[in-house]
């Protein structure tokens, strides 16, 4: 759950970055001749939201209004006490509170003068939310990729590599050290360890060779296992999955991953995985053809070795036939 | 349920922020986005997984057809293709799932979904033996977990810091999962959010709200803590949210009504004339129900209204702004018995402190 420390470095990414961005949704606006567009957020689904303003809800949930001539306007769930916080890590400084979100909205745009409005991937909208919307104003679906959000600029980019350095240098760190005895204890040294290192969130699987990797549920590790991990960093999900084994069965998987990353649409199948860090989700499962090129993705591949399923993967960039290691 | 509310097909919908409608019926943990399972009036279950790692964790767990979609919508269809057109299909927690979801399960059902939220979370709200013994050791976790942060505690500690010293304490001893918001200061303190890089100070007062998972239940803790001795100001304060707190548990009791429940923590605060810190510019909920989610209905506030019921499990938590304090917690999870209630945590009800020479 995002209890992690979430913050805004502005060295990491300065204003005019998400300035930029924002030029991006408004030149979109322009062209589509709407005043403002609408992107929801929770404390799950925050990437879109985060790439525009940096916010990250840690609790309930919001909708980001960018008007087309005026600074972005968060309608927020969160109480107003904790305002001056969400002020001080994003580039937001207007906040009104929505115990009803979609309520709010209306009234926003009856106060604007709003006749239609966009909205990021409308048909993604919660029910509860789509619905009124919907009956309240004329809507217009605007697509992910018509504001570019799958496809990382040069500072998302560096932070996403930042992110899996990290996670792959502290997990293979921790996996030198010894990690026999139950899931749980391991799983509390990488807690320890990585929001310690600042990380907001943490998703960790773990899997002894019998089963995929899956929330720790007190089964023993023994000689052969493997954990995925996923990370949020300062709003930026990567994975990176490493088995503890022999060398030799690390360097064979590892160049099995090698090779699947090298063409990875000739690699799908049964015993590789492809998820989709680029969409509104921290991740998500994909097929691999459908990844753009340009985007964000993890790729995982299993490997069985005498009876045990060892588990590799790691944050890459979509390329034109495979996919580059981040 | 679904005989009396004529429903062909019972949806219970699920994604990592709100699991507890899926667990409801499927305890098993799972990570990726989406996940849902129909029930049939007949029996039979059907469990569509948008992770294909969450799709082989189910089926080794559950008997029932477990498919895996990646475009989950698509995948809805797929299982719902041979209902009889005009079928009443309800979901509970439909209101969280995406609106292209819901228009797929319609077009599938040939009529729109009914929501079946409110009848499942009543539902909920009783707990089993089994789901009371899962309260009782989130509780318990809950409690080592306090017992373990006002240990670790110091000055110069970063929040964060703290923050991630409690999460590997309770994973490390077998937690599923924790939500825990912190806030440290003075009177400044207006509220409780995710740990920033302060440091904590001599004086401080550092208040959390953790609550642990276990086998899917969540149970709560919220205590306050003073870094060096209490002033008399943070002692007044204590005193007046422990008097609100044991007036909420010596009322509750089934029959009685959640209004009631928030109205008679507030009087006390009414009676020290600080009633204005009761409204929604200082605080959230008196309380709320706990359960396969951290923050179930009912809300404990005097505008809520709802009969309480034997069997029920919920946090009474004054918490607010005092201008004498600042912001301060403090509340315990408690079980609505035949007669009255009884406490799932057994921390001692005081102001915590840490060094200082009283």
């Amino acid at each position: 759950m995002k209890r992690g420390w979430i913050s805004w470095d502005k060295t990491e990414l300065p204003p005019s970055a998400l300035e930029a961005r924002l030029g991006v949704v408004r030149k979109s606006l322009a062209e589509r001749q709407l005043p403002a567009l609408v992107v929801y957020t929770d404390i799950w689904k925050s990437n879109s939201a985060r790439h525009f303003s940096n916010f990250m809800p840690y609790w309930n949930r919001a909708l980001l209004v960018i008007p087309q001539d005026a600074a972005p306007i968060l309608i927020c769930g969160l109480s107003p006490r904790v305002y001056p916080w969400i002020r001080s890590v994003t580039i937001l400084d207007e906040i009104r509170p929505g115990a009803n979100l979609a309520q709010q909205l209306l009234l926003m745009c009856t106060e604007k003068g709003w006749k239609k409005i966009g909205v990021l991937d409308l048909s993604q909208l919660p029910h509860d939310l789509y619905a009124p919307i919907r009956a309240g104003i004329e809507t217009v679906d605007l697509p992910s990729c018509a504001v570019h959000l799958s496809m990382p600029d040069e500072f998302e980019l560096s932070m996403y590599r930042h992110a899996a350095k990290m996670t792959r240098e502290m997990l293979e760190e921790e996996l030198r050290g010894p990690c026999a005895g139950p899931d749980h204890h391991l799983t509390g040294r990488l807690e320890r360890r990585f929001r310690r290192a600042g990380v907001e969130d943490l998703v960790i699987l773990l899997t002894n060779g019998k089963t995929p990797p899956r929330p720790a549920n007190g089964s023993m590790l023994g000689e052969n296992f493997s954990v995925a991990l996923a990370v949020e960093y300062r709003g930026h999900w990567v994975k990176v999955a490493r088995p503890h084994t022999s060398a030799k069965l690390a360097a064979s998987i590892r160049e099995r991953f090698a090779a699947g990353a090298r063409n990875l649409d000739a690699a799908a199948g049964a015993a590789t995985l492809v998820g989709n860090l680029s969409g509104p989700y921290p991740y998500e499962a994909q097929d691999s053809r459908s990844a753009v090129v340009g985007s964000i993705l993890a790729f995982h591949v299993e490997v069985q070795a005498n009876g045990e399923r060892l588990f590799y993967g790691d944050t890459c960039r979509r390329g034109e036939y495979g996919a580059e290691l981040l | 349920m679904m005989a009396d509310q004529q429903w062909d097909v019972l949806l219970l919908y699920g994604h990592p922020w709100r699991k507890d409608f899926f667990r409801c019926l499927i305890n098993v943990n799972f990570s990726g986005p989406h996940a849902a399972v129909a029930v049939s009036r007949s029996g039979e279950i059907s469990i569509l997984m948008s992770d294909p790692w969450d799709r082989e964790t189910i089926a080794a767990s559950v008997d029932g057809t477990v498919a895996f979609a990646f475009d989950f919508a698509e995948g809805l269809s797929k299982a719902l293709s041979n209902l009889t057109a005009g079928c009443t299909v309800a979901i509970a927690g439909v209101e969280l799932m995406e609106a292209r979801f819901v228009e797929a399960i319609g077009l599938a059902a040939g009529r729109a979904p009914v929501s079946a939220t409110a009848l499942v979370e009543e539902v909920r709200r009783h707990k089993n033996a089994h789901e009371i013994d899962c309260m009782r050791k989130a509780a318990a976790f809950a409690d080592r977990g306090y017992q373990y942060f006002a240990e670790v505690i110091e000055v110069g500690m970063k929040e964060y810091e703290l923050v991630a010293e409690v999460e590997a304490f309770l994973k490390s001893n077998g937690a599923e999962d924790n939500f825990m918001l912190i806030a440290s200061g003075g009177t400044e303190v207006t509220g409780m959010k995710p740990p920033t890089e302060r440091k904590f100070q001599l004086g401080d007062l550092v208040t959390t709200e953790l609550t642990p998972q276990v086998d899917g239940y969540w149970a709560q803790i919220c205590r306050t803590l003073v870094l060096g001795d209490p002033n008399p100001d943070q002692l007044k304060a204590f005193s007046i949210f422990a008097e609100a707190q044991k007036a909420a548990e010596d009322l509750l009791r089934p029959g009685i009504n959640v209004s009631d429940l928030a109205r008679v923590q507030n009087d006390v605060f009414r009676k020290y004339g600080y009633g204005e810190y009761t409204g929604s510019k200082y605080t959230r909920v008196r309380g709320h129900g706990l359960g396969l989610h951290f923050d179930e209905n009912p809300y404990v506030l005097e505008d809520v209204s709802y009969e309480v019921k034997d069997g029920m499990t919920l946090i009474a938590h004054p918490n607010t702004y005092l201008p004498l304090s600042g912001y301060m917690v403090f509340g315990d999870s408690l079980m609505v018995t035949a007669n009255g209630c009884v406490a799932l945590n057994t921390t001692e009800r005081k102001l915590f402190q840490k060094g200082g020479g009283r």
